[in-house]
């Protein structure tokens, strides 16, 4: 479990984290959302002890990260893949960290059969595609087989069989009753991994939700309705007090009512209906919608 | 919840992880081997040029040869110590040393420990071994001193010191300057920039000579010390407070600020 209670983290006259509070509980892959420059990566720093915080507390299982012994069985983190020294090989990189904590040469040899680096085990850092480097990375991470799990855009740079291969990773990690907090500023990367959502935007709590509710929330779900009297059914819905627009294809985009009371609606006044279909937002909508406010740089719109 | 760990076994266990991530990278070799074989090599080369001078014409002490040829090895170790901290900021692999071992005073002592060790091993190999090249020349002309001679052991031993003294500043700057060529700039500055005021006129060249280190290593080596500076005990301690002083400022520094 991962407790974050009133956070603020400041460097000179820039605010990072602003009062940020939240939990992250085990058995689930929690998701870490923000637009870049949101918090994600100082909170997390500051979880793991390595920023102090302004004000405001972090704690890891009830404890504050300074104080764990053999820290690496309680917390495993990913935050920077390439935050390695290129000239020592992999075997010696992960021994060198299991060593700190009391972990064993077996344990480091299990390690690199599980993430696949076993044939480049003896191989110099610098030859590792960025590929390679997160795997060795997530490796270091489960070197204590720790109870709680971060890892900061662990899919950044990777190709789609690398993606698919940590998303598996964290889902059967959380499922062995693990707590995994996955950072991302993709939300379209987290809906297909995460069941929670921690939402952040310059570094304040946006939203604490789970995906499916996130996407509920949203305002900008409609039903698309198509008809031959498509004029006549839009004045029926406006007169429910629905509201309809016009779609360029001659469809009707309607919110306020819901398809089966369209459907009724226009059954009772015998008013034939090609398509009646129920449209929700993408969660990458969903949070936009949550994030626009808060990003602090944008792209002008051409 | 896992029993204690001993204070022993936790120190072991960091002492362990310093000394494979030293042996594991090849700048170690390298610079262990400038460290050595430069100064072995001037030794060498200062006996041939005594083999050759003509009739009585002796350095101004039998001992100093030695000392000074280990001055060229300086830079090399000082590097060797800079870069245990600074490669770890300059790729951020600190974060991850820090998060395994949050006591951060336990990782630079090991740095220390384990690069003092090996440069102390290296200084005194090189100490004796420029001695043996040394005094076989000036034996033969029976100006040299042999190791059975009255405070000869301890001058050189004293001596060897040097590399070990250079190489822990080394470590303790490169957490403090976080970055390798400012680590090294900072460690040539506090050690040849003193030595410099050295040339003030009397009395205030010696007054601050004998605080500078190179000056304070040439004391306890010396057969025959300058007068005008700290006697050798003294000087030892001079030279073992610049490193003793720079790792209490990295020490005091280091768990002060953000990694």
């Amino acid at each position: 479990m991962i407790e974050v209670d009133q956070l603020v983290k400041r460097f000179g006259v820039v605010t990072a984290v602003d009062g940020l509070s939240f939990t992250v509980r085990p058995g689930h892959v929690t998701g870490f959302l923000g637009p870049n420059g949101a918090g994600k990566t100082t909170t997390m720093r500051v979880i793991l002890g390595l920023d102090a915080p302004t004000s405001g507390t972090a704690r890891v299982n009830e404890k504050s990260y300074a104080g764990l012994i053999r820290p690496l069985h309680q917390v495993g983190a990913l935050l920077d893949a390439s935050a390695l020294h290129p000239g020592r090989t992999a075997t010696a990189h992960l021994a060198s960290i299991a060593q700190s904590n009391g972990i064993g040469r077996g344990r480091v040899a299990e390690m690199l059969r599980l993430t696949g680096l076993e044939a480049v085990a003896n191989r110099r850092l610098k030859g590792f595609s960025l590929g390679m480097k997160q795997r060795l990375g997530i490796a270091v991470a489960l070197l204590g087989d720790p109870p709680v799990l971060m890892f900061d855009e662990p899919v950044n740079g990777l190709d789609t069989e690398g993606i698919a291969w940590i998303r598996q990773f964290m889902r059967a990690l959380a499922a062995d009753g693990r707590t995994v907090l996955v950072s991302s500023h993709l939300m379209s990367e987290m809906a297909q991994t995460a069941d929670r959502l921690i939402v952040i935007g310059r570094g304040r709590l946006i939203a604490d939700t789970t995906t499916a509710q996130l996407l509920e929330s949203s305002t900008r779900s409609d039903v698309l309705v198509r008809s031959p009297r498509a004029a006549e059914l839009a004045d029926l819905i406006k007169a429910r007090g629905a509201t309809v627009k016009p779609e360029e294809d001659g469809g009707l985009a309607v919110t306020g009512l819901d398809a089966p009371a369209i459907g009724d609606l226009a059954a009772e006044h015998g008013i034939a209906v090609h398509a009646l279909i129920p449209r929700s937002p993408s969660l990458e909508e969903a949070y936009l919608d949550l994030t626009g406010e808060s990003t602090d740089f944008r792209a002008a719109t051409p | 919840m896992t029993a204690p760990v001993p204070l022993a076994v936790r120190a072991r266990d960091v002492l362990t992880s310093e000394w494979t991530k030293l042996r594991s990278v090849r700048s170690t070799y390298w610079t262990l081997l400038v460290a050595v074989a430069t100064p072995i090599g001037i030794s060498a080369l200062v006996a041939v040029v005594l083999s050759h001078a003509p009739g009585k014409q002796t350095p101004v002490d039998p001992l100093l040869p030695g000392l000074i040829s280990q001055e060229y090895a300086v830079l090399a170790v000082g590097v060797l110590g800079v870069l245990a901290f600074s490669t770890e900021y300059g790729t951020g692999l600190i974060r991850t040393t820090f998060a395994a071992v949050p006591r951060r005073r336990a990782v630079l002592a090991a740095k220390a420990a384990v690069i003092g060790a090996l440069t102390l091993v290296a200084g005194e190999v090189v100490a004796f071994a420029s001695f043996a090249l040394v005094q076989a020349v000036l034996s033969g002309k029976h100006l040299g001193v042999s190791l059975s001679h009255p405070g000869v052991p301890g001058a050189v031993l004293a001596g060897g010191l040097l590399l070990f003294v250079v190489a822990t500043m080394g470590v303790g700057l490169g957490s403090i300057v976080r970055h390798t060529a400012g680590g090294i700039a900072a460690l040539v500055g506090l050690i040849f920039l003193p030595a410099i005021l050295g040339v003030l006129p009397a009395p205030w060249g010696a007054r601050i000579a004998r605080f500078t280190l190179l000056d304070a290593a040439r004391q306890v080596t010396a057969l025959h010390p300058a007068t005008d500076l700290f006697a050798p005990a003294a000087s030892l301690l001079v030279m073992l407070a610049w490193p003793a002083l720079t790792l209490l400022a990295a020490a005091f520094l280091i768990t002060r600020r953000d990694a």
